[in-house]
């Protein structure tokens, strides 16, 4: 049982914002879908939803193809990530309008909207107007709206991405409990956090310029990235990339000493690699004969992050604990050969760090 | 949005509109070619065909001609003047003044009246002997004007009225246009020390540009048909001093009954007027993207 | 001091406006009051003080002896006005919306060129139309009918409800629209339940200014109705070319000018709240 596209092919302006994209998405399941801005999300979640016809590639629910039933036929529910309420409506009648719109009478109509009030937290805002609310608030309403009838289809575009960091958060670990009890439903998370696609998701699709590149859990696509693309999308901070050759069991990078290969990438083939290392695993070692120079650093929380300045390129480092460094200090840094990923020359992944 | 589920609505939308205005209008537009072609007049009614005829005798007439010239000055001069007028008494009125919101609407009140009916009361207040605007200019030792008997100063009058009329259009959209400009590049000006006069050049206008292209757009097609005013106050006159290209076509089409000449010069104006309009709504647009950029 | 000067510079000129703006109204009332002897031997202004006020002018407008009718006029100029108000306004917000919504094509024509062509009727000058439009009316059997005439003006303020309607729905969020569809709105639901509750400001002014525009149309109303449907600016024009004494001149036109002035209280309203910022782009 389950939302199935195929072939899914939809360009404007000779821009593919999707490109032959097959997937399933099962009942019950939260999927995440997460690219860079313009990857093709929110194009796909309007092509479901029945807004975007498109130009080639079919949709089918439970097999039965669904291209022909217009928008307000299917039964699907979308919560966009602007705040979007009907602004004449206070919060009752605006989480009850779909159930109106289906012919629900009360009493039944009055007890599930203010049931689906209490789950999101708005029993008491019954009798208030959109704009009288805060921003986190209003998209509580949206998702009451969403929830309230229970369709078999949920939709949702980067729905906190305009909320602030605090309140981001809370709203994340609420999604979690009340999207789960939308049980049976199919769920449609899009994000470009990968932070959030871990938290959230069953499963995880990663889409870049209108492709999908890699569909499995959250875990796999981490740990597996299929690309160098996918790896970078799917890491925060993004994933850094050095270019070198592999040979004799060693690693060669521009201007530093050769380092053993190890763990994942010790049986590559002879030849050049883009590799790449995580900012966590590059760390500050003074036994290191590579240095580079300090051009950045930002603490963030219990974390510091430092940018170095390299012979052979840019990288990021992710460090635990608050440290002190100054713009232009030398430092030494070393990079953990068993945390290595390694890409051939198409992108794709032929190494990577044993889990 | 697409689809095609979405074509009986696009149509049920859009059709009762466009069809209402295409009947009403684009067949009398093509009757009026068709009339144009034919030597329909007082002596032989109906649409017999003449061919170029009418538009031969159109080249060679100078009146017609000379009529487009007026009307155009008349309808530059007098948009430039409302719109300079207009900014001003948008800006006088728009912060700061005692009693503003009573003067607005004192200012609009002209734009709301029926212009016609204020052009018989101005052929009153305009009269050589009778009328107050000369009885006042002779307390003050200024000599009548004959303004509705001479040429410039039936020119002026004619502008006067239209200011009068049509000032408060230009106030209203340049107001609601100032009203609508968001408050930090004041605060800004202010904290930079400039004066209201800076503030106005570097600040205020450059922010009005699209509302003044729209608005002077607007109010140029309005004024290009400039007829009402003239039938009223000066009947074109003396002689063709205020005779604009609708006053000519009414004259020879529907008061001499040359249907045919009428329909010819009618269409010409048209064409002239649609050309004429695009091409100066172009270049406002763009020189307004221009300043903007 | 020079702040002192300019503040009073700025009062000056906003009196000499005043003045320059309520004049011909002063001047008017005055004269309304007149008789022969007020207006033959050169212009007055002070009741009383320079001629004796009469009600005669007055009297005339509502049919005593001799008079003219205004209130026949005024009838008719209410029903064709108001009339062909609302249907543009129904008809132009109507595709309005569908032009701000939907994707149009037709060939080479797109959503662009079909507002261009609606917005476009305004450079039409009534001169052009005036002889079809006497044909055509003439054929249907309703020339100086109140019907023809609505027909006709349903024409000329149809582009400018849509105009202004376009423009307003341009700024309301298409995600609401959508949101209404999902939720189970066909478009005309989505449209009818969501999008014209909100449109109430965009409205108002539309339907304000296709009175405005209405309400003061000459050259049709002059050339298409006679004897049996009289406008309001037609009727007061027409006592200009007879031997009307001024006074019953000044008398209807104020009577006529006079309800669009109350409008002029409403614009301002609208202005101040801020509900015009949408229509003037």
């Amino acid at each position: 049982m389950s939302l199935s596209v195929q072939g899914l092919t939809l360009r404007r302006e000779g821009v593919a914002h999707l490109d032959d994209v097959e997937l399933e998405f099962p009942r019950g399941r939260l999927t995440t879908v997460i690219g860079r801005t313009l990857a093709g999300k929110t194009t796909l979640l309007r092509t479901l939803a029945g807004l975007l016809t498109p130009d080639a590639g079919s949709i089918a629910l439970d097999g039965r193809p669904i291209d022909d039933v217009p928008a307000w036929k299917r039964d699907v529910a979308m919560v966009y990530q602007q705040f979007i309420n009907y602004p004449n409506l206070d919060v009752f009648e605006n989480v009850a309008f779909p159930l109106r719109r289906r012919g629900v009478a009360e009493p039944e109509l009055g007890n599930r909207v203010r049931a689906t009030l209490a789950k999101v937290g708005l029993a008491e805002f019954q009798q208030r107007r959109p704009s009288q609310l805060s921003g986190g608030q209003q998209q509580r309403v949206a998702l009451a709206r969403a929830l309230v009838r229970g369709a078999p289809i949920l939709l949702l575009d980067e729905p906190v991405v305009n909320l602030d960091y605090k309140l981001r958060e809370q709203i994340r670990s609420e999604f979690r409990g009340l999207l789960t009890s939308a049980s049976g439903a199919i769920v449609v998370y899009t994000t470009t956090e990968p932070a959030e696609a871990m938290m959230l998701g069953d499963t995880v699709v990663v889409m870049h310029e209108g492709k999908v590149l890699q569909r499995g859990s959250p875990a796999e696509v981490f740990e597996r990235p299929a690309s160098a693309t996918v790896a970078e999308v799917f890491s925060d901070p993004p994933m850094n990339f050095v270019d070198g050759r592999f040979d004799g069991g060693c690693i060669t990078v521009a201007g530093a000493a050769p380092l053993a290969a190890a763990g994942g990438v010790s049986s590559l083939r002879p030849g050049d690699y883009r590799f790449g290392i995580r900012a966590k695993d590059v760390r500050i070692d003074a036994a290191s004969p590579l240095s580079g120079r300090i051009t950045f650093v930002e603490v963030s929380g219990s974390e510091t992050f430092v940018q170095v300045d390299t012979p052979f390129g840019a990288l990021t480092l992710q460090l635990e604990g608050i440290h002190d460094f100054s713009l232009g200090e030398p430092v030494p840094i070393a990079l953990d050969p068993r945390r290595l990923f390694a890409f051939d020359r198409a992108g794709a992944l032929v190494g990577a760090p044993s889990r | 949005m697409n689809g095609s589920w979405f074509r009986g609505y696009k149509l049920a939308f859009l059709l009762p509109a466009l069809l209402s205005l295409a009947a009403i209008v684009l067949f009398p537009l093509f009757f009026t070619i068709a009339v144009s072609f034919s030597g329909w007049d007082a002596v032989t009614p109906g649409l017999n065909w003449r061919g170029g005829a009418n538009y031969a005798a159109m080249a060679g007439d100078a009146r017609f001609w000379e009529a487009f010239g007026r009307l155009a000055f008349l309808a530059i001069a007098t948009v430039l003047l409302e719109y300079l007028l207009g900014l001003a008494l948008a800006l006088l009125v728009w912060r700061e003044v005692k009693l503003r919101r009573f003067f607005r609407v004192l200012f609009l009140v002209p734009m709301m009246t029926t212009p016609v009916v204020m052009s018989v009361l101005w052929r009153t207040i305009l009269h050589e002997s009778l009328g107050p605007v000369n009885d006042i200019l002779g307390h003050l030792g200024i000599p009548a004007v004959p303004w509705l008997t001479s040429s410039l100063p039936a020119v002026a009058s004619v502008m006067i009225v239209e200011i009068w009329q049509w000032t408060p259009f230009m106030f209203l959209l340049l107001l609601a246009g100032l009203l609508s400009l968001p408050r930090e590049p004041f605060l800004a000006a202010a904290i930079d020390g400039a004066g209201p006069v800076r503030t106005f050049f570097n600040v205020t206008w450059p922010m009005l540009l699209p509302v003044s292209a729209g608005a002077l757009i607007i109010r140029l097609i309005e004024a290009s048909k400039m007829l009402e005013t003239i039938y009223v106050l000066t009947s074109g006159g003396p002689g063709t001093a205020t005779e604009t290209s609708g006053y000519y076509i009414y004259i020879r089409g529907l008061r001499d009954f040359e249907i045919s000449y009428g329909a010819a010069l009618s269409i010409t104006y048209l064409v002239v007027m649609i050309v004429a309009l695009t091409i100066i709504a172009k270049l406002l647009v763009r020189a307004v993207k221009g300043k903007a950029a | 001091m020079n702040h002192r000067l300019f503040v009073l510079g700025k009062y000056a000129a906003i009196l000499l406006w005043s003045a320059f703006v309520v004049g011909p109204f002063l001047w008017a009332l005055t004269t309304s009051f007149k008789t022969a002897a007020g207006v033959t031997g050169g212009p007055t202004y002070l009741p009383w003080l320079q001629y004796e006020p009469s009600v005669d002018g007055w009297r005339k407008l509502f049919g005593a002896t001799g008079g003219i009718d205004i209130v026949r006029p005024y009838f008719d100029s209410i029903v064709v006005t108001t009339s062909a108000s609302v249907i543009s306004i129904v008809l132009g917000t109507l595709a309005a919306y569908g032009l701000s919504r939907f994707e149009y094509r037709a060939g080479f024509v797109k959503n662009a060129d079909l507002v261009f062509f609606f917005v476009s009727q305004r450079i039409m000058p009534p001169i052009v139309l005036s002889i079809p439009f006497f044909l055509m009316l003439q054929f249907l059997d309703l020339l100086d009918t109140r019907l023809g005439l609505i027909i006709v003006y349903v024409a000329l303020l149809l582009p400018i409800a849509v105009w202004i309607m376009v423009d307003f729905f341009n700024n309301v969020p298409r995600e609401i629209d959508e949101m209404a569809m999902l939720d189970g709105c066909t478009p005309f639901g989505a449209f009818a339940r969501v999008i014209l509750p909100n449109s109430l400001p965009g409205i108002i002014v539309a339907g304000l200014f296709c009175l405005i525009f209405g309400w003061n149309d000459f050259f049709f109303a002059f050339t298409l109705t006679f004897t049996q449907t009289q406008l309001l600016p037609v009727a007061v024009v027409a006592l200009n070319s007879s031997v009307t004494p001024w006074w019953s001149l000044s008398a209807s036109a104020l009577i006529s000018v006079a309800p669009l002035v109350v409008i002029a209280f409403f614009v301002e309203r609208l202005l101040s709240r801020g509900n015009l910022a949408g229509a003037i782009r």
